[in-house]
């Protein structure tokens, strides 16, 4: 019980949510699988359309984004501010990017004239209109939960600079990563997934 | 917080390599994409993302390190149990009407 | 005097958690508290007020069907009433019900920790249930007026409607993350802050079917919360995932929402069935029977309870073989619930029983959960589910399960830890009285439904044949005994708030943490954290 008590518990917490939050994406994948089961061709034709390299650079920034996520803990823990707030900021741009990079794929399609509801996409096969109500409802969601993590490591940014997380105390950045490893995971998932399949 | 302090080192060295081989099996999954693997191609695709996932989980989350606390043992496993039942179960009613 | 100092300290009124402490006070020291007792006693406030609220609902809705025909209300009307009797009930009642209030309470002591793992946490989960609560209550008045879907929410109806859905459907989905929050702090919190010496194996039962349902609350709930944004998804921007124009099927909205809603029922009975674990051992004064057997049960439970949704979709358009797998897991999951029921039984026998209020109401649990769960039974069996499902009966059986199960559980808990919480005694004998009325009432009111169900009568229906009169009269008849049982009982505890005699530490000789302790608790519980050497109902030690 001991271990707990020191780190509070609250590392346990944080993984506890993260599970939660794997089931909330969880019930998404749920859907995904059932209508592609039953729609593989539309699936195949809409995954075409979709851009796959700036899929595949947008996965290349999530991950390196967990890797200055994880340097900047580790410079904390070694009492390194200015390294940690360095690859902090690194991961926040990052971040940033992706989701400018999601932005212009959404205005992309929607100039386009393909999103939920459009006249365009309901005249295409069921299995398309599917398959971009669940690209729009899935990348809108993570892409939510990115927003989310990027004002969740500024605020710990601004921590890290008053010296409220230091060496001594580092477990809200480390819950931080946490979630932002999560949310890396899940796009490693949602890309191949949406633009790769065959 | 003492115990903070003792949690497990991870050299920057080893997160350095751990981006490597993510990276590299992100090239890995787009070229097999390219590939006509016919059925095999979503099973291929989807453990490939299975492998970094469990780089990132493993490593980046330390995953691997936390040996004191047994519930972190077991959480992944059995989030990935409850999944596939959910599933598996749903599409015993997808697939066979 | 002669007595030390510290004992009087103890057991002195006035040293107790009421007493506020810390930067706020008065009003503002309740509602900006990380006291998990506080915290409870915050929930029991909202969840009587809203299970008042249901039941009035309900009391309407027996005045509508006291006839056929029109009677106070119009279709439309009586079509709203059943929905928000069933969504307050079910998301501002039961579910949070006995984990919130009782849980809160009482596990951090049980288990001898000063506290939740994560107080602030806990107090955001009363925050937010507060405000799910009120934008539910808000959805009553503004869009297009009060939902009429049941509280089901099938689509495609709830995509059509032109009622509030939205804004009711985000209320559940706001009330969804203070399942979850609860759930993870609970789980933390029994792993890594129990007492030294208190190993799994003491736990009380109590704890271990909080521990249960605490998980099913942190997994399940999310899947509810996707479910519930896709519908307001659906509804404002047309994503297509559940509209068959679209490609859609909803049967998976069906699949999504019963994979939260069947747990959900386990959220709603094991903590029940944690609270009459306490209660038998303690008025029949023996140890219980079967201890690990009903700590793994409560897994048990938890875990196959949640893979048996399908069987609210038998005759939904489901396949045959998932029906014939759901149908198997359904039965599979009535054992171990039967166990409990077994092991509760052979506790009392040849116990020395004392028939005090918890008592009463933890047998009467016994008796009414035992009938709703044989009645599950028929329903769980495909080809008799073809002819129940969608009828009274099923309206019988969950109330039989949940009111006579969970409710009176609640009925029990209260009167179990009143004189722990409130520092006072309620009068001994009118909860006899009120049991009489709620005893008699309700299966005058339920009893009737069970047997309308099998001759076919449909549920959710306004209007009903002149052949289901006189059923739907008696039924009428025993909501209105029911209520007077309420009312008795609910004014009994009210005024013993006030007037109640001074309970003593430990009126009922319970060897569980809570009853070591004053009554009311101090405010960090324990004067010293102790150290635990025995099992949760060894009596000869108290």
């Amino acid at each position: 019980m001991e271990e707990y008590r020191d780190t509070t518990g609250s590392k346990i917490g944080m993984w506890l949510f993260l599970l939660s939050e794997i089931l909330l994406f969880g019930g998404l994948f749920i859907l995904y699988s059932v209508y592609r089961f039953k729609n593989p061709s539309a699936f195949h034709l809409g995954a075409e359309e979709l851009n796959r390299p700036f899929g595949a650079i947008n996965t290349l920034i999530l991950i390196t984004s967990s890797l200055t996520m994880a340097l900047s803990i580790s410079s904390v823990k070694r009492g390194d501010r200015k390294w940690s707030l360095i690859f902090l900021m690194a991961t926040l741009c990052l971040g940033f990017v992706f989701l400018g990079n999601k932005y212009f794929e959404w205005a992309g399609k929607i100039h386009h004239e393909i999103y939920p509801n459009s006249p365009r996409l309901l005249e295409r096969d069921k299995g398309e209109i599917l398959f971009y109500g669940l690209y729009y409802s899935m990348t809108g969601l993570h892409g939510l939960h990115v927003l989310i993590g990027l004002v969740v490591l500024f605020i710990m940014g601004a921590l890290i600079l008053k010296g409220k997380v230091n060496e001594a105390h580092f477990i809200p950045l480390e819950n931080s990563g946490l979630y932002w490893h999560l949310v890396d995971i899940i796009w490693i998932f949602l890309f191949p997934l949406f633009y790769l399949i065959t | 917080m003492e115990s903070e302090r003792k949690s497990p080192v991870v050299k920057d060295r080893t997160y350095v390599l751990v981006w490597v081989g993510l990276v590299i099996l992100t090239g890995i999954t787009v070229s097999v994409a390219g590939m006509n693997l016919g059925r095999w191609s979503v099973s291929v695709v989807l453990i490939i993302a299975a492998i970094k996932s469990g780089l990132v989980l493993n490593y980046f989350m330390h995953l691997k390190y936390e040996k004191r606390i047994k519930l972190f043992k077991w959480m992944i496993p059995g989030i990935l149990a409850v999944l596939i039942l959910f599933l598996g179960l749903t599409f015993f009613d997808v697939a066979f009407r | 005097m002669g007595v030390p100092s510290e004992i009087l300290k103890e057991t002195q009124p006035g040293i107790s958690f009421y007493e506020s402490k810390g930067r706020f006070h008065g009003l503002l020291g309740w509602i900006f508290t990380t006291d998990h007792k506080r915290i409870g006693l915050l929930y029991l406030l909202a969840i009587l007020f809203f299970f008042l609220t249901g039941v009035s609902l309900g009391f309407l809705m027996r005045l509508e069907l006291i006839a056929p025909g029109p009677t106070i209300m119009r279709p439309q009307t009586y079509n709203a009433i059943f929905t928000l009797h069933g969504v307050i009930m079910i998301f501002l009642f039961v579910i949070p019900g006995i984990p919130a209030i009782f849980g809160n309470f009482f596990m951090p002591i049980q288990i001898g920790a000063r506290d939740v793992a994560f107080p602030k946490i806990n107090l955001l989960s009363w925050w937010v249930y507060m405000i799910g609560a009120l934008l539910a209550i808000l959805s009553l008045f503004t869009g297009g007026g009060p939902i009429d879907t049941g509280w089901t929410f099938y689509v495609p109806y709830s995509l059509r409607t032109t009622v509030n859905v939205p804004l009711a459907v985000f209320a559940v989905f706001i009330l969804g993350f203070s399942s979850i929050l609860t759930g993870i702090n609970f789980v933390t919190t029994i792993h890594g802050f129990r007492a030294p010496g208190m190993t799994w194996f003491r736990l009380p039962l109590f704890v271990w079917s909080i521990y249960a349902t605490a998980w099913v609350q942190m997994l399940v709930t999310p899947v509810i919360g996707i479910t519930l944004l896709l519908t307001l998804l659906e509804r404002l921007v047309g994503v297509g995932v559940f509209d068959p124009a679209k490609g859609g099927d909803p049967i998976l909205y069906q699949h999504l929402f019963w994979i939260y809603s069947h747990p959900a029922v386990y959220i709603m009975i094991l903590p029940a069935m944690g609270v009459i674990s306490e209660i038998i051992p303690v008025f029949a004064r023996r140890t219980i029977f079967g201890y690990k057997a009903i700590a793994f049960s409560s897994l048990a439970i938890a875990s196959v309870g949640s893979l048996v949704w399908g069987h609210h979709m038998f005759v939904s358009g489901q396949s045959d073989l998932a029906s014939i797998i759901f149908s198997f897991l359904t039965f599979l999951v009535a054992v171990p619930s039967a166990i409990k029921v077994f092991n509760w039984v052979a506790t009392l026998y040849k116990g020395s029983i004392e028939v005090e209020p918890p008592l009463l109401f933890g047998l009467t649990f016994i008796f009414l959960f035992s009938i709703g769960g044989l009645t599950g039974l028929f329903q769980g069996a495909l080809a008799t589910d073809v002819h129940l499902h969608d009828t009274y009966w099923v309206v019988g059986h969950f109330h039989y399960v949940i009111f006579g199960g969970t409710g009176f559980a609640i009925f029990g808990a209260l009167h179990y830890w009143f004189p722990k919480m409130f520092g006072r005694m309620y009068q001994r004998k009118i909860p006899y009285l009120a049991w009489a009325f709620l005893f008699v009432g309700f299966n005058t009111l339920y009893f009737p439904m069970l047997i309308l169900g099998w001759e076919g009568m449909p549920r959710r229906y306004y209007d009903y044949l002149a052949q289901f009169h006189t059923l739907q009269l008696i039924s009428t008849i025993g909501s209105w005994i029911l209520i007077t049982g309420l009312i008795l009982m609910f004014g009994n505890l009210f005024y013993s708030l006030f007037r109640g005699e001074r309970a003593e530490n430990n009126p009922w000789g319970g060897a569980t943490l809570e009853w070591q302790i004053t009554s009311p608790p101090p405010a960090d519980n324990f004067k010293k954290i102790p150290v635990v050497d025995s099992g949760p109902y060894e009596f000869g030690k108290v």
